[in-house]
């Protein structure tokens, strides 16, 4: 991409009909928009819609995606080694990531539909920090599910699972 | 999309009213599934990866949540996935039993899950279908019978299969879990755990679909408490591992399963743990390797090595273990030198290498490799491969290094050391590698790896070997052609007018040539074909060469000869070179004969071309391309790079011999023939050598015998090229012969072709140097008298004793032109040699003709004539050109125009000889005119003369006859009278 692409403007327009303008190679880091641009050529001049996200979600994501506008493109084989992605989140993003549990999970959904693997990755990272070190109880709480078992079976699994447990 | 809105309200209505409908629409929709976590609905996928990120505990924990989640957890391709970090899941011995528990469960079994699945369908109301993932469990038997049957049926029978091919007991999560706690029991307590499930736990594994958890739950049960407690603890010291075992064979166990097991953990934090783990492993290692050394230098081979070894293979393959072997041998750790390089290039002529030296050093390095691959087997489990590590090692480090200084060293010392050093170093390696043992570790291919591993040492050099070996032959044969070309130059400048005329030279060789044929006559006779072929040589021409083979034969003796006994003095005494017997001493032998002629018919050429150049060079291309040929069995890509450079070899040899020499040597002898003008040189000689009678008439035309020769020796040259080719690089399969895309093919095809062009460019030029002689023959060796006897008989005993047989100059054409062609014969192509002869014939016909034209012929010179024609088509026949037959038929007959006695007219005097042996036409004594008129009528007889000549050519031949003026009026009368010709 040339330096005049990368500073192009890109119009993008959201669920509840806002226009967002925004660099293109912001907008970018979403492989859906990437690939549409592609496909449509001419940038600029056609917004393009995200038709399942929201303008607050939206402006989110893109704040995002500015921060990390700079980021290596993301590799093909990321998938090949699980390991690899499970690093530790970074600072700004556990920052950008405080916010109420709607928002993040509607982030986690936005970031799915517009495919932008990194962000993904943060937010389920984020999620899986959210429950590590919860018991079961708390978990419920913390995402507002519902216990459907009996005692009886409830504490069947926790027998069942004990060696997980650390002693 | 609808539930997405707010994280509380829709939850508890979605699940209450639409829990079944939903789940069956969501199935219909297959891919679109979504799982409510709370809220907001996160897909199943999205879910799966957040729990990709969670450590073990905290993901059952998550499992206890809800049934929904515990499905997912308990998801088994999540543990399948797991397992196969660990490098622990088989999935062939999975589908294996998978299909074996198939076959077992009949179709009565399956209609009994039917049964069991509707009544505890009931009571799992909420049980979704678990097999978001799980890939490997979906089977095309449960696709089918979900897309066929009722939904309700179909929905629990899928479920059913997809979550229990095995364990067709257990339907209830209590089920599962009973069957789980009993085997788990006994490592759920933290008193009864038993250390040795961990040395074993991998052992014991089995893969089994549906049972990855439970497989892994065993695992981790063994060795998570024992994973946790090392990534916590400060020391190792503290370690429970080292507490609890002592064997440091079961230590190893230990680590290797941990490291096994951390493959595993793909929670955050893994790379700290790791770190950890491995930190503990190096400093076990650390010990054992310790142990091991000193195991090693205190000679303890069945005992400390032994043991030792085998702890660190269970530990981590035991790398280390063999590292430490290897450095700590004294030829590796540089204590003890296998060889010096440069004992090598010690007292050796320039140009050579001892390569006595270096095949001790590889026999040295042969008997030790043995010695070592007898200790590797007492010492390494046979699960190791240390002797191929070993001999890598022995390579890159000794090895190369040796070569290395070896090549460098030759290379200052000369390149041609260096090419013949780095070829006879690798035949040496190659031996090497054959006298190899392998160890019971040993890999099938060890002998193949070995070698490659010997050659890997010679791929840095191969490169500039090629090339070098390249420039040795290009410039050690290019260098023998400028020498002589140098030479040739020389002697040129010396004697300027070499083809033109050399007297001294030329009487010298007459002066040997003559007391060589009063000394041994019968030699030279018998020998085979020696057209004597210096350009001047008043050759004889050989007669005798009629047997195609012999000039062959003949050049191959001579270039034997040559070649073995490169004299001196042929180079140096450019004027006299190869008339090794002066004049007046005669060879006594018939071998000194031999060798002289040889010398003196090489000579005619020298100026040329030399055999001898041609053979050195293929001596070099012999030399470089055995040791490039050497290479090639290095294999792979080095080894098809030696194959190029071999063929690369071959064509600049062709190149050499070819365009540098022959090429030249061909160029030459065109020119000399272009530029040939007998009538100059004849003048030229005769002015000088006139006194010479005896050999004056002996005709050859100088530069075209040469050019014949060039011929013959070229074919020669050329057959040696193929001769090379088929051994060299056919016989040794670093050419295809077929493949006409090969560059050696193609050059050698160009080659052979450049040839044949220049032996027709020099035809060409032959045809026209030959008429001319032959022209210059008739012009100048026909006698007046030869066909007109009656005008000079003074000078003839009487017309009785005249000899009825061809003229010496029929003779000498004939003569002249059937020594040059028969040299050509089986030396040329086949078409070239029949457009070549056809040629001759023709322009043979054609000189004669004119030839006869300029003569005057009577009625008895009518019969040496003819006789003349019947020797020149006598020997036309032998040509066996068909095409030429009929213009000899008409010359034969032609000549009976002249044997028509025509009586003088009555004015003439009548009283003379011819009278006697007048024709028979003119026996009756009848009138001129009646004889004229049978004149004309042969005259004008077309049909005799095969269209050949039309009328008014015989008339003009007839215009010849000596008595023509008196008798051409009545002729005339008699031809127009009869108006059988129209001009």
């Amino acid at each position: 991409m040339s330096a005049t692409e990368a500073e192009q403007q890109v119009k993008l327009v959201s669920s509840d009909n806002v226009e967002i303008i925004t660099e293109r190679k912001v907008a970018e880091r979403s492989m859906l928009i990437k690939n549409m641009i592609e496909d449509l050529g001419a940038p600029g001049e056609e917004p393009i819609p995200i038709m399942n996200v929201s303008e607050a979600v939206l402006r989110k994501v893109l704040e995002w995606c500015s921060h990390h506008k700079n980021d290596p493109a993301p590799t093909q084989d990321d998938d090949a080694d699980s390991r690899k992605k499970t690093t530790d989140i970074e600072d700004w993003d556990q920052k950008f990531m405080q916010v109420d549990q709607e928002m993040l999970f509607e982030i986690i959904l936005a970031a799915n539909y517009m495919d932008i693997k990194a962000l993904l990755d943060v937010g389920c990272k984020t999620v899986a920090n959210m429950i590590k070190g919860k018991s079961p109880e708390e978990i419920r709480k913390t995402f507002n599910i519902q216990n459907d078992f009996t005692p009886e079976e409830e504490e069947q699994i926790r027998r069942e699972n004990e060696w997980a447990e650390d002693r | 999309m609808s539930g997405r809105s707010t994280p509380l309200s829709s939850h508890a209505s979605q699940r209450a009213t639409s829990n079944h409908a939903s789940q069956r629409a969501s199935r219909n929709l297959s891919q679109i599934r979504r799982v409510q976590v709370n809220g907001s609905v996160l897909p199943a996928e999205l879910i799966a990866t957040i729990l990709d990120y969670l450590p073990v505990p905290d993901l059952l924990h998550f499992a206890q949540v809800s049934r929904r989640l515990q499905e997912m957890v308990y998801d088994d391709s999540r543990w399948v996935q797991k397992l196969k970090q660990m490098g622990l899941w088989n999935e062939n011995e999975a589908r294996q039993r998978f299909e074996e528990a198939m076959k077992r469960k009949a179709e009565a079994q399956r209609a009994r899950e039917v049964e069991e699945a509707r009544r505890t369908g009931a009571n799992l109301p909420g049980s979704i279908n678990g097999t978001a993932g799980g890939g490997p469990r979906r089977h095309a038997g449960s696709v089918t019978i979900f897309d066929a049957g009722l939904e309700e049926d179909r929905y629990r029978q899928s479920l059913e299969k997809a979550q229990s091919p095995t364990l067709t007991r257990k339907r209830t999560i209590a089920d599962g879990f009973d069957d789980l706690t009993i085997s788990l029991n006994p490592q759920l307590n933290a008193s009864t755990w038993n250390p040795n499930t961990a040395l074993t736990v991998f052992a014991t594994f089995r893969s089994v679909r549906g049972r990855a958890r439970q497989e892994f739950s065993k695992i981790y049960g063994a060795l998570g408490p024992l994973y946790s407690d090392l990534t916590r603890v400060k020391s190792h010291s503290d370690a429970i591992i080292f507490r609890t075992y002592r064997d440091p064979e079961q230590q190893a166990q230990i680590l290797s399963n941990l490291k096994r097991f951390a493959q595993g953990d793909v929670a955050q934090g893994w790379h700290q743990r790791e770190q950890r783990l491995d930190s503990m492993i190096a400093v076990f290692e650390n010990a054992v390797l310790r142990e091991f050394e000193q195991g090693y230098a205190a000679g303890d081979i069945d005992d400390r090595m032994h043991r030792y070894a085998h702890v660190l293979v269970t530990m981590n393959g035991g790398m280390a273990g063999v590292d430490a072997f290897i450095s700590n041998h004294p030829i590796m750790a540089h204590n003890v030198r296998a060889g010096n390089p440069l004992d090598c290039l010690e007292s050796v002529a320039p140009g050579h290498v001892d390569l006595n030296a270096s095949q001790t050093f590889f026999e040295r390095l042969a008997g030790m490799m043995v010695e070592q691959a007898a200790i590797i087997d007492r010492v390494f489990p046979p699960s190791v491969d240390v002797l191929t590590p070993f001999l890598s090692r022995l390579c890159e480090d000794i090895v190369a290094d040796y070569l290395t200084a070896l090549f460098d060293e030759a290379h200052v010392h000369g390149v041609e050391t260096y090419v013949k050093a780095v070829s006879g170093t690798f035949e040496q390696a190659l031996r090497f590698v054959a006298s190899l043992q392998p160890t019971e570790a040993s890999p099938s291919d060890f002998r193949d790896a070995a070698k490659t591993t010997v050659t890997r040492c010679y791929e840095k050099h191969i490169d500039l070997y090629l090339a070098e070996e390249l420039a040795v032959f290009r410039s050690k044969s290019e260098a023998d052609v400028r020498q002589w070309e140098r030479e040739q130059s020389e002697q040129e400048a010396s004697s300027d007018a070499f083809f033109m005329s050399n007297i001294n030279r030329q009487a010298a060789k007459r002066d040997f040539l003559s007391s060589f044929r009063k000394v041994i006559m019968m030699p030279v006779t018998v020998l085979p074909a020696f057209p004597l072929s210096s350009p001047f040589a008043a050759a004889k021409p050989a007669q005798s060469i009629a047997n195609p083979n012999a000039p062959d034969l003949d050049s191959i003796d001579t270039a034997y000869s040559r070649s073995r006994t490169p004299t001196v003095a042929d180079s140096n005494t450019p004027n006299r070179s190869s008339t090794p017997v002066p004049a007046g001493e005669a060879p006594t032998t018939e071998l000194a004969a031999k060798a002289a002629i040889m010398n003196s018919r090489l000579e005619g050429i020298k100026s040329l071309f030399s055999i001898e150049v041609a053979l050195n060079i293929t001596h070099f291309a012999k030399a470089s391309l055995e040791r490039a040929a050497n290479m090639v069995r290095m294999g792979g890509k080095w080894g098809e790079e030696a194959r190029e450079q071999c063929e690369t070899i071959f064509v600049t040899l062709l190149y050499i011999l070819g365009d540098r020499h022959i090429k030249t040597g061909f160029d030459k002898a065109v020119s000399h023939l272009g530029s040939y003008n007998p009538r100059d040189v004849r003048a030229l000689r005769s002015k000088v050598a006139n006194g010479d009678s005896g050999e004056a008439h002996a005709v050859g035309v100088e530069p075209l015998v040469t050019f014949l020769e060039l011929v013959n020796v070229g074919d020669l040259i050329q057959q040696m090229v193929d001769v090379f080719y088929a051994q060299e690089l056919v016989a040794t399969k670093l050419s295809d012969r077929d493949d006409f895309l090969d560059p050696a093919v193609k050059e050698k095809k160009r080659f052979e072709q450049m040839l044949d062009e220049r032996v027709a460019a020099g035809l060409n030029e032959g045809i026209d140097v030959l008429m001319d002689e032959v022209e210059y023959i008739c012009a100048s060796t026909q006698q007046a008298i030869d066909f007109n006897p009656g005008t000079d008989k003074a000078e003839k005993n009487g017309p009785g004793v005249m000899d009825i047989g061809p003229t010496t100059t029929a003779r000498q054409v004939v003569d002249m032109i059937s020594s040059h062609t028969s040299m050509l014969v089986g030396n040329t192509d086949k078409n070239m040699l029949d457009v070549f002869m056809q040629e001759v014939g023709l322009r043979l016909f054609g000189a004669l003709c004119k030839h006869f034209k300029r003569q005057r012929i009577s009625v008895d010179g009518a019969i040496k004539l003819i006789s003349d024609i019947n020797h020149y088509s006598a020997f036309v026949a032998t040509l066996r050109q068909k095409p030429l037959l009929p213009y000899y038929h008409a010359l034969r007959e032609l000549g009976q125009i002249y044997l028509v006695h025509i009586d003088p007219p009555a004015a003439y005097f009548s009283a003379n000889a011819q009278g006697k042996r007048a024709s028979v036409l003119s026996n009756r004594g009848s009138s001129t005119a009646v004889q004229a008129k049978e004149l004309a009528t042969i005259i004008a007889d077309t049909q005799r003369y095969h269209g050949i000549f039309p009328a008014e050519e015989v008339y003009e031949f007839a215009e010849r006859r000596a008595d023509w003026y008196l008798v051409k009026r009545d002729v005339e009368r008699a031809m127009y009278g009869v108006g059988c010709i129209v001009v």
